[in-house]
């Protein structure tokens, strides 16, 4: 069976060379080997990438609107009750041993997620489905107890235990993704091998050769094939920003993210300046503030040192990647975003007002301040970030600030049991819901609320949106939660939005991504 | 001779047994452990995630286990690289490696003899100066300046070799060339400075009162002696390039180890920091074993008994 789709393939192949002249090969460099291919496991963005071009989900994202689209599931619906959630899925994706793609795939890999044996750091974004967390936690739930069923061959239902207006993103995350049970099961960890894989995206895994390089060929068995254009996907796996930009300036590379250091030459230069593209990313840079650790257990010291923060001149200075000022948490592209410079919620660059706000702490002009203690994982970058802050707090507040950096695990175990009176952190979306942000990592039971943030009030706004189907609804007490946040508690002083920076030759057609991986399959290779 | 390298090879026992339980205890030291991550994870799920891999049974019988897995060359997984055993990337990564080595120390060693000899010979001469110079260039311009400085004269300008990237011998050249730079530089130093004490000792002027020819003297009778310092350190240099250089296979995107003895250690990827270290400590001893072998054949004074 497999060489008959292998025929198939190499027959694809021919025609599209002699179709097109040439076989259209896009150089990508994924800048580290992918940890891992299997979608029950991964965590990481690089193999997100490859999954999302071998892997189909019941559902994806549009790239331009964030919003939820079809994918494996053509249509979905919910229960009036908000917990029933049930998904149609297509009868005409195969996978490329030749076999169906069904709904009972669908349940078998959530439960495989779900299951301890598994060890999948992302199962707990399934702890919505009824039972999960039982069976997860070992907490006496069973497989069977979780409420994921393949109703039939082509419908899957899941049964939640909390209404979530989300669910819809999340049924489409990797760890969702339909396998391919019978490989699964033979190979064990070694199944998503290039000689063991079987796969079901418009791509298929040709070749891994580890820590060097990935082919990808076009899925002949891919449902919607004829509309992908581009034949294979070389990708490399350059770490070093500045070898990648090289191998783009020769010619070897179709896209890269320049380093910081070549930023202004980018720039400068015409070609290259023409070739780059910088577009909002789905992520936010913050400092947040030891909420119990003096003076900072103080809300005024801490607006007065969010105030202090010259945002814009560290983005035109310092990071030189179109980034956005922020002043709320979650950040744009999400739902449940509040534009915090438009609406005036959180505290945006003003000096005299940060020596007030230190002055009716009890700090006039600084006096009396202790010194206080900057912390940032060991990075080139945080490091320039910490330095230009730290220069701000003690040019405006006149206080005396340390900056101490850490190895990144060894940072992040400082931060959880104790961290500092300021600390560096950041955070990406994986599901476009200000739920993934607000109630997440600053709900007082969350264990990345470092700040020790804890307010009832907060805490009740954001477990009510979660559960919350009205839209509006959710908007609002997103943005109460927001004002909370970072305006009246000031627990946090977000700092910029991320942004996309890219070059890519002129001779790609292409998209982008903020979320959970490129579309190679919409992209196209032009005459060059 | 024989039961002195059975004595050596004996010797390993304990040399590992102490490396690997330095090894152990400090990376267990270390705060942070391999399931730290930015987002944090609920402890039940880290709970999961140890019980997979044992991490929560007593770091002794963890020692333990790991010790008779390493007996029977099982090297376990890695923790960070899931689908992979340790023995995968060991077998994968480390020929890169050993290539890339191979022909660094080869650029080394024949290079720095030859600089070192014509520097002592022709000692305070133009071409001593300039050796010399060169020497001193290759052991201060750091990797991660050379490399980038090939790549842009001889890949994007010239053209002559590719920027980066691994897969033939063309590959192999300007990360070789860089690596190897800094070791041919010392190899040059430590060969003339033994040449020029060589070549003042009684017995070389003997044989040129015997009348033996000039190269005769210089290459078979002073030369020989004159490595036996270079041999010292070219073992355990050896042993370094062998088991990676981290910084070229960077600059290079070269697939080998390097990279796993730094990021193993920022990932707390406990089987692969063992598996490496022990690698490295293996490959010490044993090059440092054949340089005692080399004295016994360089100078016919040295024997084993």
């Amino acid at each position: 069976m497999k060489k008959i789709w292998l025929l198939g393939l190499i027959f694809t192949l021919i025609v599209g060379v002699m179709a097109f002249g040439q076989v259209k090969t896009l150089y990508w460099n994924l800048g580290t080997e992918p940890p891992s291919l299997d979608p029950n496991i991964s965590t990481d963005t690089t193999s997100i990438q490859v999954e999302q071009a071998l892997f189909l989900g019941l559902t994806d994202f549009d790239d331009e609107t964030m919003a939820v689209v079809p994918e494996l599931a053509t249509h979905w619906e919910a229960s009036e009750d908000g917990l029933t959630w049930t998904f149609y899925m297509r009868d005409d994706a195969i996978w490329t041993d030749g076999t169906p793609v069904t709904a009972h795939q669908v349940e078998y890999s959530v439960k495989r997620t779900l299951d301890p044996a598994t060890g999948s750091s992302y199962a707990y974004v399934l702890w919505i489905i009824d039972g999960a967390k039982e069976f997860n936690n070992e907490e006496g739930g069973t497989a069977d107890g979780v409420g994921v069923k393949a109703v039939d061959d082509y419908t899957v239902q899941f049964t939640l235990n909390q209404p979530a207006g989300y669910f819809p993103s999340i049924a489409g995350m990797w760890v969702c993704r339909p396998l391919p049970v019978s490989v699964v099961e033979k190979y064990g960890d070694a199944w998503t091998e290039a000689e063991n894989i079987v796969t079901n995206g418009p791509y298929e895994l040709g070749e891994w050769v580890h820590e060097d390089h990935m082919i990808l060929y076009k899925s002949a068995t891919y449902y919607d094939v004829a509309n992908v254009k581009i034949d294979q996907i070389y990708c490399y796996m350059i770490e070093e920003a500045s070898t990648a930009m090289t191998m783009y300036e020769a010619g070897n590379l179709d896209s890269t993210s320049p380093p910081l250091e070549d930023m202004d030459r980018v720039k400068a230069v015409p070609v290259l300046s023409k070739e780059l593209y910088i577009a909002p990313d789905l992520c936010t840079y913050y400092y947040g503030f030891n909420n119990e650790k003096p003076p900072f257990d103080n809300p005024l010291v801490r607006k007065a040192f969010a105030s202090a923060i010259d945002r814009q001149s560290l983005i035109d200075y310092v990071l030189k990647g179109g980034q956005k000022p922020a002043q709320t948490f979650t950040c744009p592209g999400i739902f449940g975003h509040v534009d915090g410079v438009a609406e005036g919620i959180g505290y945006p660059y003003n000096p005299e007002a940060a020596k007030q706000f230190l002055a009716d702490a009890g700090y006039p002009n600084g006096e009396g301040f202790p010194e206080v203690t900057l912390m940032h994982n060991t990075s080139e970058g945080h490091s320039k970030i910490a330095q230009f802050v730290a220069q701000s707090f003690m040019d405006t507040l006149n206080v005396k600030v340390n900056i101490v950096n850490q190895e990144w695990k060894v940072y992040l175990a400082t931060c959880r049991e104790d961290a500092p009176q300021i600390y560096r952190m950041g955070w990406c979306a994986d599901y476009p819901d200000a739920n993934n942000w607000v109630n997440e990592v600053f709900n007082s039971k969350s264990g990345s609320n470092y700040a020790n943030y804890n307010n009832p009030a907060y805490d009740a706004l954001v477990e009510q949106a979660a559960k919350e189907t009205d839209p509006a609804v959710r908007l609002d007490l997103y943005k109460q939660a927001e004002t909370l946040l970072c305006d009246t508690d000031c627990a946090i002083a977000p700092i910029y939005f991320y942004t996309i920076v890219n070059l890519t030759k002129p001779y790609v057609v292409r998209t982008y991504a903020p979320l959970g991986g490129e579309h190679w399959e919409q992209w196209d290779i032009l005459p060059h | 001779m024989f039961e002195f390298i059975v004595r050596r090879i004996l010797w390993l026992i304990p040399v590992i047994f102490v490396v690997s339980v330095i090894t152990f205890v400090l990376m267990h030291a270390v705060p942070g452990g391999p399931f730290d991550a930015e987002k944090a994870l609920p402890q039940a799920i880290i709970d999961n995630l140890n019980a997979k891999y044992h991490l929560d049974d007593p770091l002794w019988k963890q020692y333990v286990d790991y010790m008779y897995g390493f007996i029977r060359f099982d090297l376990g997984p890695s923790i960070s690289y899931r689908s992979r055993t340790v023995n995968d990337i060991l077998a994968q990564q480390w020929p890169v490696t050993a290539m890339l080595g191979l022909a660094s120390f080869a650029i080394a060693l024949f290079g720095g003899i030859p600089l070192g000899l014509i520097s002592a010979i022709k000692q305070n001469s133009l071409a001593d100066y300039a050796s010399m110079g060169i020497s001193m260039l290759g052991l201060s311009i750091p990797n991660m300046a050379l490399g980038p400085l090939l790549i842009w004269i001889f890949a994007l300008r010239l053209k002559w070799f590719p920027v980066a990237t691994w897969g033939s011998p063309i590959h192999v050249v300007l990360p070789a060339i860089t690596l190897g730079t800094a070791y041919m530089a010392s190899f040059a130093r430590l060969t003339r400075a033994s040449m020029l004490q060589v070549i003042r000792e009684d017995y070389i002027q003997t044989a040129r009162a015997k009348g033996v020819k000039h190269t005769t003297v210089m290459l078979k009778h002073a030369l020989r002696n004159a490595l036996i310092p270079v041999s010292t350190i070219a073992g355990p240099s050896f042993a370094g390039i062998m088991t990676g250089s981290m910084i070229v296979e960077r600059i290079f995107a070269i697939p080998g180890i390097g990279k796993y003895y730094v990021t193993s250690v920022g990932n707390r990827d406990y089987p692969v920091i063992m598996a490496t270290t022990l690698v490295f400590a293996l490959a010490v001893v044993f090059m440092n074993m054949l340089v005692d072998i080399s004295y016994g054949i360089l100078d016919p004074r040295i024997r084993y008994n």
